[in-house]
């Protein structure tokens, strides 16, 4: 718990120092093209408390976090908690779909891989994996509504509202973190394989299939878990490229928008929220891994 | 038998409303950016203004067609003799939509509303430029006063921005009002989902609309807006038949989708500043006139504007787009591209290759600019032909891309020599937002006082003759001094099905009036 506040207030204080030295003065970005005068300008800079020693807009900013208070954002002009919650939903769709998606597949490709060692198949996998993760999003996206939509006119290449909205993005995602979950899974599944509890297990004369679903796959996991995690917990951030060849909002959308405008609050509140992520998706995690291996039960105890 | 009519009547309601309106009673509108906030009266975005300026309606219209003010929820209006007091007599029988009344009272909690500090507008408040209070007169008769005469104050009030909000829809929803926006417009705001789309739907008692409208009610049943934001994805959207108008479709796109005879390019200027690359004339080598009139004779605007614009828009000869009230066609004599010209004036100052490494030099310093550019409106590709154009003439830029914040520090703090700008508006008191030496886009660092009275004296004007006789000297000033290189005027392209009519736009370019669309199958 102790720890978790400690990682909160790092981040939310790396995020202040961080916007403090962006360059860019907020009040001036949000009224200059309005036509608002010098004067005008330096009203609303006192106004948003720009105009208080950085000492005291830190304090402020720490403190009403600590008192749940996540304020107002500056550019919406709404509290910060709504424009948070209207972007997550969204997010947490893709971000699920997303990882299904790549998990799916990564493990497929991964375990395929690691039982026809050194075949063409091998080569195969790896080439797809490397291809998945340097292919950059927006490239693969617009491909695929190119295909998808344009040409085959299967699914609607943009916006939300159903299920047919989520496919595409969630395939492309997908198909972006598979690389690395594939890769991993090779590798320890190679590893697993000629360990000693996997030699006792076939030499029981256990059904190959069990073998590997029961036992390499079981240990093999573990490992993943934690990249999948990770993954996840960057997805929830938003994937802000995604989001925005498909249209969909979420919240890289936001981040991205508020850092442009140097809309603390709103930033403040997302790196809030991206530490909680973290911290809750590291802990089940954590719990998952020690339900998969046994070994690694003690020492979580 | 009154019991059978009240079912039959509740069963066609709920008949009709599980039909919902066919296809050629509904149309799909693509929006290029989610706003932040669509309140008019506090968001400053254009894009709120697409589905807006059909929700609301405001105390004058500006007719695009005659440039004249015709009358919207004000049925007369005059203005004092010595321009401070605007007297506003109001339609009578206008009700928002949610019932409410419209009426004087009614206007002096909208002006209330957007001047109160609390409510921090980022647009609206400044809109208003000079504004005093306001004063309900009877019911009907509203008066705004000034402390000086402001020229551009009834271009003002016909935009989005100073829409009339129902005041009780405004109490009720307070901080979350812009989810809930009641006008009393051709149509409704009926459903908004932050980021994913609008809705808008028929209001049927819409009988007060302007003579710029033509039709006396909507002809769509429901409109329909989602958000673009990636320019590669526009195009597409139109061409699956997601959406039936695109704004802003890319060049290169709209080249094809030409070629498409399901859908048309419809461009419409857009009047306001050019896109134009600001010249710091305080710092060195740019301090020089010479130095400056050398890179507009340097810069081959044509072949600029045909490869990235793919002759989509005009290029710009001054610091007012050709559609703006007031531009001064003059300007246009100016700068013709002339590179012996351009070296002609580079050597006259002593700027030449000395050392033979292709870039010319004086006293042992190269002859190398600071080019800043934001990563929008194309302004990178402008950015890169710029480069390629004055490398041939020995003149090294040394650019960068920035955020917009960062970009106005850049500027305000004088680092850059170059950076470029466009902003939209119909009126030409625009020019004093980057030539007035007090202006927060004087970037290009110009303290003239006589520029300075005629943009003061023309904001204050209201015979129209002498103003725009004061902007033409500001723009021909402003070319004699070489200030900036003006690049091109901008033009929205908007890709439309060809299942749509009637598609027209008010005198900002940006706005469309739906109220007169109509689909066919």
């Amino acid at each position: 718990m102790a720890q978790a506040a400690f990682v909160l207030w790092l981040a939310v204080t790396l995020a202040f120092v961080a916007m403090e030295l962006a360059p860019g003065d907020p009040a001036q970005a949000l009224l200059a093209a309005s036509g608002a005068t010098a004067e005008e300008i330096a009203v609303r800079r006192v106004q948003l408390g720009l105009d208080d020693p950085l000492l005291v807009q830190y304090v402020r900013y720490v403190g009403d976090l600590a008192r749940g208070d996540l304020g107002v954002s500056w550019l919406h002009g709404r509290a910060v908690s709504r424009v948070i919650g209207e972007s997550l939903f969204p997010t947490a769709v893709l971000a699920v779909a997303a990882t299904a998606v790549g998990v799916g597949w990564g493990l497929t490709l991964g375990l395929l891989a690691a039982l026809r060692r050194s075949t063409w198949l091998d080569t195969l996998v790896t080439a797809i994996a490397v291809l998945s993760f340097s292919t950059p999003t927006y490239w693969s996206g617009i491909l695929a509504i190119l295909l998808f939509s344009l040409r085959l006119g299967w699914l609607p290449s943009s916006g939300e509202g159903s299920w047919r909205h989520l496919v595409l993005p969630a395939l492309v995602l997908g198909f972006a973190l598979s690389g690395s979950i594939a890769r991993l899974v090779q590798t320890r599944v190679s590893e697993v394989m000629n360990e000693p509890f996997v030699v006792a297990a076939r030499a029981r004369g256990l059904p190959a299939r069990q073998v590997i679903l029961f036992h390499i796959l079981r240990a093999a996991l573990g490992p993943a878990l934690t990249v999948v995690a990770l993954q996840f917990g960057f997805l929830l951030g938003g994937a802000v490229i995604t989001e925005s060849v498909f249209a969909r909002r979420g919240l890289g959308k936001l981040v991205v928008e508020a850092i442009t405008w140097r809309d603390l609050p709103v930033v403040r509140g997302i790196v809030v929220f991206s530490a909680l992520v973290y911290v809750l998706v590291h802990w089940v995690s954590d719990v998952v891994q020690a339900w998969l291996d046994p070994r690694l039960r003690e020492e979580l105890v | 038998m009154n019991r059978i009519l009240a079912w039959c009547v509740l069963l066609s309601v709920v008949l009709i409303g599980c039909a919902g309106p066919s296809s050629e009673e509904r149309g799909v509108y693509g929006l290029t950016l989610a706003p932040s906030g669509i309140d008019p009266h506090v968001n400053a975005s254009s894009e709120l203004g697409i589905p807006l300026t059909s929700v609301y309606d405001t105390l004058v219209y500006l007719d695009p067609e005659t440039g004249e003010f015709v009358p919207g929820l004000a049925e007369r209006w005059d203005i004092s003799s010595d321009g401070l007091v605007h007297t506003f007599y109001l339609r009578r029988g206008v009700t928002f939509h949610d019932g409410t009344p419209f009426n004087a009272e009614a206007v002096r909690f909208n002006l209330a509303r957007i001047t109160s500090p609390d409510l921090a507008s980022q647009k609206a408040r400044f809109m208003l430029g000079p504004y005093e209070r306001v004063h309900v007169v009877d019911e009907y008769t509203v008066q705004i006063y000034l402390s000086e005469p402001f020229a551009p104050f009834l271009d003002t009030l016909s935009q989005v921005y100073l829409g009339m909000a129902s005041p009780a829809a405004v109490e009720q929803w307070g901080d979350e009002y812009q989810l809930h926006q009641v006008g009393s417009g051709p149509f409704v705001f009926a459903e908004y989902v932050p980021g994913d789309h609008i809705l808008l739907r028929r209001n049927p008692d819409y009988a007060w609309g302007p003579t710029v409208y033509r039709h006396e009610t909507a002809q769509l049943e429901e409109i329909e807006f989602r958000f673009f934001t990636d320019p590669a994805t526009r195009s597409p959207a139109l061409e699956t038949g997601e959406v039936d108008v695109m704004g802003e479709i890319p060049p290169q796109d709209a080249a094809r989708l030409k070629s498409n005879p399901d859908f048309r390019i419809e461009p419409v200027p857009i009047p306001g500043a050019s896109l134009m690359i600001f010249m710091n004339t305080e710092r060195p080598p740019l301090d020089d006139v010479r130095v400056r009139q050398a890179l507009l004779y340097a810069t081959d605007r044509q072949a600029i504007v045909s490869t990235v614009f793919r002759e989509s828009s005009p290029v710009a000869h001054g610091p007012l787009a050709a559609v703006t009230l007031g531009y001064e066609p003059a300007v246009e004599e100016f700068y013709p591209f002339d590179v012996e010209r351009a070296m002609a004036l580079l050597a006259e100052v002593g700027w030449s290759d000395t050392d033979g490494d292709g870039v010319r030099d004086r006293e042992g310093q190269p002859l190398a600019l600071d080019l800043y550019l934001m990563g929008w409106g194309h302004m990178p590709e402008v950015g890169q032909w710029l480069i390629s154009q004055w490398a041939e003439l020995g003149i090294a830029v040394n650019s960068q891309v920035v955020s917009y914040p960062e970009a106005l520090e850049v500027a305000a703090q004088g680092k850059h020599h170059l950076i470029p700008f466009n902003l939209s508006g119909s009126d030409p008191d625009i020019l004093r937002q980057f030539f007035h030496s007090q202006a927060e886009f004087n970037w290009s660092k110009i303290a003239d006082l006589e520029m300075d009275t005629w943009l003061e004296t023309a904001a204050r004007t209201l015979e129209r003759a002498d103003r725009v006789e004061l902007y033409s000297r500001v723009q021909l000033r402003v070319m004699d001094g070489a200030l900036v290189i003006p690049i091109r005027d901008y033009v929205n392209l908007n890709g439309v099905s060809n299942r749509v009519q009637g598609l027209g736009f008010d005198a900002q370019g940006w706005f469309p009036w739906l109220i007169d669309v109509t689909l066919s199958e």
